[in-house]
């Protein structure tokens, strides 16, 4: 406990506490969170390292600053106190230094998003707006708590093979992110934009900007519940997107018992039982991919994906249906479906040199991915099959029931490996499976680092490894 | 209450190196990562000192040059009821171990030595028995017995030391009319060490000296033209099964100590140099050939646990030649049991199993004999002693 108290008087202390900010997108309330369940400040900076931008430099530059002023400054005021007051003020010190220090960088955070990024964003808001009224391209905005990316890399896809397509890459769901992709524009046909939902608000201010042609909702669930309060309160953050592109340019995933509760008459229904009038039939999956058809103006059209999982028929048949609105024609699509393929760490599957295969799925972390992700291992027999996870985050009051949520689906799929990583959610897990009889067996594993020395160990030939989801440093 | 384990490796042997590297890989690795067992690595030095301390929980420990000054306190042992393993001193420490996981490679360890030892300590142990392992030790005594049995090897000789000291001219001559060209080999070494391929008398000469310098046995053999060199690895009791078979494709004409373990492992050399096959790529009938001789070889010499077979096969007659049993395969080819389905934990906690099953199935042999013997029996001078 000592040990772990002495963390704060570490040299790499300040740089800790800076690295954390910028790990939490300068939120102070998730970093202040941290700050406040946080004991040992050595293990911080694991997974990744401060990335110095010119933001992250002035923050270091500031905090480093304040702390070694303060130590100095404390020194400066024993040297010139009286015998009992020196004593007080050494004391005072040690306790309130890492506390003033660590509040400072909250603090200063604050002060640099009131005065400069607010400003800045409010500009380039108005600059990125003008540009994109100049563009004729189809403007197709995505918002949901889940299956953004995979919603967009599906569209890109697909619309590639008969029009020139474009959009933000990686996670650029941001108005920042959105304005340095806007810049490179060279006369596309569409445009496809992940609306990222932080708060109430977001997805209106940049819908403000991007003025949607369409509109597609993925899902609402309790991803980022921490943020939003209450999944009524992200409900309707999502749907700000409604009220921007509605009746037949909204699309809206039918899978989701949220989504479907705020359908509006006109709105376009997808899921993986079809589309609108296209229906799918014979649908089916494995560690190749997945298949399906769908009847075509009077065509039987057999569609082939790599993509695995049968709850991604849906984002297919909206990329068909878009397709078709934008004058693709049927083998286009048919192409340009066929040429879709797993997302790295989105139900990607590798195998290794001893016929192990492993399905990177950490960046999916939410609990419909995680349902649609042991649905699909549970479809694959005749392999040992090992679900991994270290459990979700930012769950907020619904974390116990989603776990065991988590649980009781993994025994009712009959996985034969459960392995956990020892933290405050895991064992609701284990309480799930228990719950409902799970015969397979959970192994447990004190840390993620020790997890992965020892996969090579637990598996062999003709075993199928399910990663889910990944803990960053703020969470360990 | 967790198990107590004790993996015992190091010792006195040329193969004390690759029996740290057993250890560790996958032994106490697979352990470890269990969380299940109370490990006890138990590290016999050259000399023959017994130690184990918690430093000694990851290989990196014998990787430093200086990791004989870090050794600590010489371990004790006990039979009394069962091994004991004793640290001394004021703080002394005694642990009662339920399971002995050997991984001793070549002499005082894979020879049945230790096994003797484990025997009389009454405790269950990982692998061959004393038996299986002393006649599997001694390349030229497994050749006799197979032969027995029906099983084919190539045509050799054999010296002792002695005997080559002494009549060395009459030993070159019986050597030269075997069919050139030739392998020396020391008896009782594994991981090829000494082993040299002899194309006339000279270099013929030279190698046996070479190989007198390792053993007091020597071992002279045929080569096999058109070869193919394959290895199967074998686990179990009673109903043994095989893993894959592997063959080796060999850079240097064969595979000498350098080639199975400092360019990084059979397994490792699959992956980049293509140094082995796995599964080999030869026909089913062979395949089948090699797995029922391989079986039947295990069960003629009474291995238990694990083994490892190796061949020789004529490429162009496809018959097929046992060369050599192991009774402790390197790193216990758990990367080819691993390509046949087994991993690593499940392969070192299944030898447990058979470990404990073949200890239970002896517990109820009766090895003492209530006799009016020495009753009867007569002092120095005839006399009834009474």
């Amino acid at each position: 406990m000592i040990k772990k108290f002495l963390t704060r008087y570490n040299f790499n202390y300040p740089r800790s506490l800076v690295y954390m900010l910028q790990s939490c997108e300068y939120g102070v309330k998730n970093y202040l969170a941290w700050y406040h369940r946080t004991d040992d400040f050595s293990q911080v900076e694991q997974r990744k390292e401060l990335d110095l931008t010119v933001r992250a430099k002035i923050t270091l530059i500031a905090t480093l600053f304040v702390y070694f002023s303060l130590i100095i400054l404390s020194f400066l005021l024993i040297f010139n106190l009286s015998a009992p007051y020196k004593i007080v003020t050494l004391v005072c010190a040690i306790i309130l230094i890492p506390h003033i220090t660590a509040y400072f960088v909250a603090f200063f955070s604050m002060i640099i998003e009131l005065s400069i990024k607010k400003p800045i964003e409010f500009f380039i808001a108005k600059k990125t707006e003008k540009i994109l009224k100049k563009s004729n391209a189809i403007k197709i905005a995505i918002a949901g708590s889940y299956g953004k990316t995979t919603m967009r890399e599906i569209l890109r896809t697909v619309l590639s093979e008969g029009r020139k397509v474009s959009a933000p890459s990686h996670n650029h769901n941001t108005l920042i992110g959105i304005a340095r992709f806007v810049e490179k524009l060279n006369g596309e046909d569409a445009l496809i934009f992940e609306l990222g939902e932080y708060y109430p608000g977001d997805v209106k201010k940049l819908c403000k900007i991007i003025k949607p042609d369409i509109g597609i909702i993925t899902g609402v669930n309790e991803a980022h519940l921490e943020r939003s309060g209450s999944l009524k309160t992200t409900t309707s953050m999502i749907f700000e997107l409604a009220g921007f592109t509605k009746g037949a340019n909204l699309y809206l995933n039918g899978e989701d018992d949220l989504v479907v509760g705020n359908i509006s008459q006109d709105n376009i229904i997808y899921s993986r039982f079809g589309i609108g009038e296209y229906k799918v039939n014979t649908p089916s999956t494995d560690l190749s991919g997945l298949s399906f058809s769908t009847l075509i103006k009077e065509r039987e059209v057999i569609l082939k994906s790599e993509l695995l999982g049968l709850h991604l028929i849906g984002p297919i048949m909206t990329a068909l249906d878009i397709g078709l609105r934008l004058g693709l024609s049927i083998d286009e699509i048919k192409r340009g479906i066929s040429a879709t393929k797993p997302f790295p760490h989105r139900l990607n599957p590798k195998i290794d040199g001893s016929g192990v295969v492993i399905i990177d799925d950490t960046y999916n972390g939410n609990p419909d991915g995680v349902a649609a992700a042991i649905d699909f291992l549970s479809s694959l027999s005749g392999s040992r099959r090992f679900y991994i996870t270290p459990g979700l985050v930012e769950m907020g009051e619904r974390t116990e029931k989603v776990h065991r949520e988590i649980g009781k689906r993994l025994a009712v799929a009959n996985i034969e490996k459960i392995v956990l990583i020892k933290n405050s959610v895991t064992p609701f897990i284990e309480k799930g499976f228990k719950e409902e009889n799970g015969r397979g067996e959970i192994i447990w594993f004190d840390d993620v680092f020790m997890l992965f020395a020892s996969l090579p160990l637990l598996t062999a030939k003709g075993d199928v490894v399910l990663l889910q989801n990944d803990w960053s440093d703020q969470y360990q | 209450m967790k198990k107590k384990i004790a993996v015992i490796f190091g010792g006195r042997s040329a193969e004390h190196d690759v029996s740290i590297i057993t250890a560790y890989n996958p032994i106490i690795s697979s352990l470890v990562a269990t969380g299940r067992y109370d490990l006890y690595p138990i590290y016999i030095a050259k000399n023959d000192s017994w130690y184990s301390n918690n430093k000694m929980t990851g290989i990196e420990f014998f990787q430093k040059d200086d990791y004989e000054t870090h050794l600590g306190k010489k371990l004790m042992i006990s039979f009394d009821e069962g091994l004991k393993i004793i640290w001394p001193g004021v703080k002394r420490r005694t642990v009662k171990i339920d399971l002995v996981f050997p991984a001793m490679h070549g002499t005082f360890g894979e020879d049945g030595s230790l096994m003797g030892l484990l025997r009389m300590a009454n405790v269950p142990f990982v692998g061959c028995d004393l038996f299986a392992s002393a006649v599997a030790m001694d390349k030229v005594l497994t050749k006799q017995i197979l032969a027995i049995e029906g099983i084919k090897t190539v045509p050799y000789i054999w010296f002792m030391k002695e005997d080559w000291d002494k009549k060395r001219d009459y030993g070159m001559e019986k050597a030269s009319q075997l069919k050139w060209p030739l392998f020396v080999k020391p008896v009782h070494l594994g991981s090829s060490i000494a082993i040299s391929k002899v194309k006339d008398v000279s270099e013929l000469e030279r190698a046996i000296d070479v190989a007198f310098h390792y053993d007091d046995k020597v071992l002279v053999e045929e080569s096999i033209e058109n070869l193919i060199e394959v290895t199967l690895p074998i686990m179990g009791n009673e109903n043994p099964k095989t893993a894959n078979i592997e063959r080796a494709l060999n850079k240097t004409e064969f595979f000498d100590f350098t080639d199975k373990y400092l360019s990084g492992g059979k397994g490792k050399k699959e992956k980049s140099g293509n140094q082995t096959e796995i599964p080999a790529k030869i026909d089913e009938v062979l395949s089948q050939k090699v797995k029922d001789i391989g079986v039947k070889t295990y069960q003629i010499l009474g291995c238990s646990g694990i083994a490892r077979v190796d061949f020789l096969i004529d490429g162009l007659s496809g018959e097929v030649f046992v060369n050599e049993v192991n009774t402790l395969p390197g790193s216990l080819y758990h990367h080819n049991w691993k390509k046949a389905g087994l991993s690593p934990i499940d392969l070192v906690t299944g030898l447990m199993d058979l470990a404990e099953e073949r200890f239970n199935s002896k517990k109820d042999i009766t090895y003492n004999f209530k006799s009016e013997i020495l009753k009867s029996a007569l002092g120095p001078k005839g006399n009834k002693i009474s």
